[in-house]
């Protein structure tokens, strides 16, 4: 279960980068995950969910996209501005 | 809506931490290994007929981690090696940054060999780099042979797949042919050597493969 941990980091780099557009708000976070990264999409989404759940980045949406083999980057962020 | 790039792994952090163990260990000419398995594959009881086998002088340490409990590192200390024990409490694998402190006080120039034994887990250490020179993952035989098709990712990152527990085949519908097959699926230079630590078969190979791959680094 080391998603959450997983899930925590890509929140933290969320924060970061949103930083960089601001006064814009973050929506959408897309990341690569490869078949041999060993990490659970399904379960990675989940925790990615209760943590964003309640926080200052909520409402905030995980995009997990086919990745080349052991593959776990950041791919993208959608942003709002007001 | 505005979509801009966003560049960067998302293990960015430990990758970096990672890093620096790998130079400082190329730095002070450290081969570490970071052994991978299931819980009770044989982690702990290679790394004791390892250490039985190596005389007094030989530079070699281990850090081993569990969730919980220090009886791992109780049971390797007896050999006379300098050996730490890592308490992730709860974490189900190690990440660079614990690999840091534990060397923390450790002379590494002293050291030419360091076995790292992860947390029992065949999937969360896979994510973790250590700064290590090469994973070692082990698959016991009544585990089950299509577990390198389960979890790909730890047999797709692993040097040498280690078949350990092989003085159980007569006892376990094991066919170890097809568990190496099913590893090279996933990972066709994976490099496979078997193994018993209670009958010691295979034992020297695995010994001459670790010496030679530490030479070679
Ligand atoms: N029959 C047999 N049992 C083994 C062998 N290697 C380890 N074991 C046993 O398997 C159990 C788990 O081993 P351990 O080294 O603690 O596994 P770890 O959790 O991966 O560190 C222990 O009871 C060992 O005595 C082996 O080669 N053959
Ligand atoms: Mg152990």
């Amino acid at each position: 279960m080391h998603e959450v941990g997983i899930a925590n980091g890509i929140l933290e780099a969320v924060r970061k980068e949103t930083e960089a557009h601001k006064p814009a708000r973050a929506v959408k976070v897309g990341v690569r995950i490869g078949e041999m990264a060993g990490i659970d999409p399904q379960s990675l989404a989940f925790s990615f969910e209760v943590l964003v759940k309640g926080s200052d980045l909520e409402p905030l949406d995980l995009a997990i996209e086919p990745g080349v083999l052991d593959e776990l980057e950041f791919a993208y962020l959608e942003l709002e501005v007001p | 809506m505005t979509r801009v790039p966003m560049e960067g792994k998302v293990l960015n952090e430990n990758d970096r931490a990672a890093a620096e163990l790998r130079a400082e260990f190329a730095r002070h000419g450290v081969f570490a290994v970071n052994l991978i398995s299931s819980p009770g594959s044989g982690k702990t009881a290679l790394l004791e007929r390892t250490l039985e086998s190596y005389d007094a002088g030989r530079r070699v340490a281990v850090l081993t981690g569990d969730i919980q409990t220090d009886a791992d590192a109780a049971r390797l200390a007896r050999y006379g090696f300098p050996v730490r024990q890592i308490t992730t409490a709860g974490a189900c694998h190690l990440d660079a940054r614990m690999i840091r402190r534990a060397l923390d006080g450790w002379e590494l120039a002293q050291i030419d060999l360091l076995f790292i034994e992860n947390v029992g887990n065949l999937v969360c250490p896979t994510s973790y780099d250590l700064g290590e020179a090469c994973k070692i993952v082990l698959l016991s035989v009544t585990e089950g042979e299509e577990k390198p098709l389960k979890y790909p990712g730890i047999f797709f990152k692993s040097e040498l797949m280690l078949l350990t527990k092989i003085d159980l085949l007569p006892y376990v519908p094991f066919n170890i042919d097809v568990a190496e097959a099913n590893a090279r699926t996933i990972h066709p230079e994976i490099q496979i050597a078997r193994l018993s630590c209670t009958t010691k078969q295979g034992l020297d190979e695995w010994l001459r493969w670790i010496d030679a791959r530490k030479g070679g680094q």
